[in-house]
């Protein structure tokens, strides 16, 4: 008796706790298949039901939405900086961890303080000094700076090759492998979760951000911007009445990729984690 | 040894790699400029010559065309601009600028049309003058801040037509500072007044604040106005004779506090109190328009659309009602302002860029943007158009003139004033003595720049 009390609690304060997450998120979900395009806070749930929101999305862009450029811009500058970015990290904490040189040491605790210093404070320099190089408003620019600083943020990673055991690459040092030869034939197949984890969420960053997009992508023209910064303009006063459903649509279909990288990746990132665990 | 070597040219290699690809896009980047930077300076004469048009008004017309002549003859290359209207006007805008493209069909133009709202423009230009727009639209209350940092160019000639004497004076003086004009008036209509539902209302009720609750009150309906809002809680304490205005370096002087100022805060209050009188943002209020609840709101001509669909042939539109301040009826008074066109300094191609804005501003654009949007022109010719007088929301706005003042007003006044008007709009919940609130106000809107 007293444990079914318990568990009924329990599943209260769960339950709770679920209704509170996901309330928001549905919410999101109906009002995209809302027929009137305005905000409307006296119905949860839509009067009328209607595909129309993600047709105007894609079908219909006009000149202040243009989701599909958008999509494809987000997409490219984020592919391109989770590349790169990855295999930043991936050389930096192979280095760190695996090889020993004079000043490893230093250097380590200097990429990790560096890192540490918000990368808010140095935007307006990096504005300034993209703009005499002619690089705001490209996505070539924002490609540089979102995989630029991705070596420093080594630490995990490298914690995570630490684990896998020195004797490995020094008997493949006798071998007579070479540093190459080690890091992609015995590191690299060792670490995939590590891989995944750096993957998503180097692809993540540049996917959501909007605080440096907005700032470099100021010309004001709506094929240059990225998801972030179309769907917050799409909320401006005058825009709101007019284009609240099609932004929620827009909302849940910017999910899509992360969610499909995240199935796609998350077969190695459960295998790789009990694969390390029974290795202990 | 040999690897340690190797390494080091590698890491030399790969740096001198990275400081080349420095090189050639700085290298690169000014060359790619020259030819544009060119066409201002072999512009300037041009716009210098213009002053004729000034000098020598009866010639006005043969000298304008000469300047745009000149102008034409120094282009070479085309002429690559940008353009900032508001998300609203993008339609409008194309449209007019392939017509101004027709117009001048020896030029190759490349005009760019961005999104960006007048009220928020200023905020964006600010940011990077130099990278902005080189032709803007913004609202009349920026224009001290733009001038101050250099955002816009002053309008010491004309092409096709004469600015100041083809507005309405308000808004070319909203239009200047210091007596020179900076930007195209484009619209007049940038106020508020009573929007209502003539089925629920008689052209009387309209007239009280009072009454209109009472009659909103038994038809189960409500009154709307965004009391939470420095822009919209003037019109009280304006309207009760209390003084908010401008200092010269940016702060602001506020008799808010002054005798009769509690009786005000007191009459808002009391407003607030009726269920039929509700505090809502205009994003809500169009919501609760279409949706039948509000059949009566401040607003201005942006909604106008919103209430017309909403009400049809019974939708109507009036001056700003009288409301009881110690039991004296007083009339409300308002903001009043416009939108401007602006032409960056920092424009490479600043002739085109003014005679641009000078198209976007004229007479036939103004009707244009009136007739897509129904948006008030300033232009003196486009506002005696029969349509444009006939327009009920433009007629409401001309009525509530008498009222209304432009809006001058430095940055401190607004978060004081909303706070204001959301603790009155909710009746002081915590109690506060009326004149220590608005002292804590006042000494906020007061502060002084730092």
């Amino acid at each position: 008796m007293k444990k079914t009390i318990k568990s009924v609690i329990r599943h209260l304060v769960l339950l709770f706790l679920s209704v509170v997450w996901l309330i928001p998120i549905l919410w999101l979900f109906v009002t995209s298949f809302s027929g009137y395009k305005g905000i409307n806070t006296s119905h949860f749930f839509p009067e009328t039901w209607t595909l129309d929101n993600y047709a105007q999305l894609f079908l219909r862009p006009d000149s202040i939405v243009q989701y599909p450029r958008w999509f494809w811009n987000t997409f490219v500058i984020a592919a391109f900086s989770c590349i790169i970015s990855t295999i930043l990290v991936l050389m930096v904490s192979y280095t760190m961890s695996k090889t020993r040189f004079p000043g490893r040491k230093g250097l380590m605790s200097f990429s990790i303080i560096l890192n540490m210093f918000p990368g808010v404070l140095s935007m307006i320099a990096i504005y300034f000094i993209l703009k005499t190089m002619g690089l705001t408003n490209s996505h070539l620019g924002m490609i540089i700076v979102y995989s630029a600083g991705a070596g420093l943020g080594y630490l995990i990673c490298k914690g995570f090759m630490d684990t896998i055991s020195t004797s490995l690459s020094e008997a493949a040092k006798l071998e007579g492998a070479s540093q190459a030869t080690i890091f992609f034939r015995i590191i690299i197949p060792l670490s995939k979760p590590i891989i995944v984890y750096t993957v998503i969420n180097a692809f993540l960053a540049p996917w959501a951000d909007f605080v440096f997009a907005k700032l470099m992508l100021n010309s004001g023209v709506a094929t240059d911007w990225t998801v972030a910064i179309g769907l917050f303009n799409m909320l401006g006063k005058s825009m709101i009445n007019k284009y609240f459903s099609v932004f929620c649509a827009g909302g849940v279909i910017i999910a899509i990729p992360i969610s499909a990288l995240f199935v796609i990746m998350q077969k190695f990132y459960v295998e790789g984690i009990t694969g390390g665990s029974v290795k202990g | 040894m040999k690897k340690k070597v190797l390494a080091t040219l590698l890491a030399a290699a790969m740096t001198a790699g990275v400081l080349a690809g420095c090189g050639g896009d700085t290298a690169q980047t000014p060359a790619a400029e020259t030819p544009a930077a060119e066409t201002p300076a072999a512009e300037t004469p041009a716009t210098e010559e213009a002053p004729a048009t000034e000098e020598a008004p009866e010639a006005a017309a043969p000298a304008a065309d000469d300047a745009i002549a000149n102008l034409i003859a120094a282009t070479t290359g085309p002429v690559a601009m940008t353009v900032w209207a508001s998300e609203e006007d993008q339609d409008l805008t194309t449209k007019l600028l392939d017509q101004f493209k027709a117009l001048y069909p020896d030029v190759t133009f490349e005009i760019t049309l961005g999104a960006e709202s007048e009220s928020t423009a200023k905020d964006t230009v600010l940011t990077d003058v130099e990278s902005a727009a080189d032709v803007y639209a913004f609202a009349d209350d920026q224009i001290n801040d733009l001038v101050q940092a250099g955002a816009l160019q002053e309008v010491v000639a004309n092409y096709t037509y004469d600015v100041a004497a083809s507005n309405v004076a308000g808004a070319v003086e909203a239009a200047g500072v210091d007596g020179k004009l900076y930007a195209y008036p484009m619209t007049a209509d940038n106020g508020y007044f009573m929007f209502y539902d003539a089925s629920v209302f008689t052209a009387d009720d309209v007239k009280s604040l009072e009454k209109m609750i009472e009659v909103a009150d038994a038809a189960g309906k409500k009154v709307a106005m965004c009391v939470s809002d420095g822009w919209y809680i003037y019109s009280f304490f304006q309207g009760a004779g209390l003084q908010l205005s401008l200092n010269d370096d940016g702060s602001n002087t506020c008799t808010w506090n002054a005798a009769g100022g509690t009786d005000v805060a007191q009459a808002i209050i009391d407003l607030a109190a009726n269920d039929a009188f509700v505090d809502m943002t205009d994003e809500e209020m169009a919501t609760q328009i279409a949706e039948g609840n509000v059949v009566a709101c401040v607003n201005g001509t942006w909604r106008a659309e919103t209430a017309q669909q909403a009400w049809g042939d019974n939708y109507a539109a009036t001056k700003l009602p009288t409301f009881k301040v110690a039991g004296k009826d007083c009339q409300m008074s308002s903001y009043s302002g416009y939108k401007l066109i602006g032409v960056n300094p920092h424009s490479k191609n600043l002739g085109w860029a003014m005679l641009l804005a000078e198209y976007l501003t004229n007479e036939e654009s103004q009707k244009a943007r009136f007739e897509a949007r129904g948006l008030g022109p300033a232009n003196n010719a486009a506002a005696a158009s029969p349509e444009v007088q006939s327009n009920p929301a433009i007629a409401a706005l001309a009525e509530q003139a008498a009222y209304a003042t432009p809006q001058r007003v430095g940055g401190k006044y607004w978060d004081p004033a909303k706070t204001l008007g959301q603790i009155l709009a909710s009746g002081n919940p915590d109690g506060t003595d009326l004149q220590q609130l608005l002292d804590t106000t006042v000494e906020g809107i007061t502060a002084p720049i730092e």
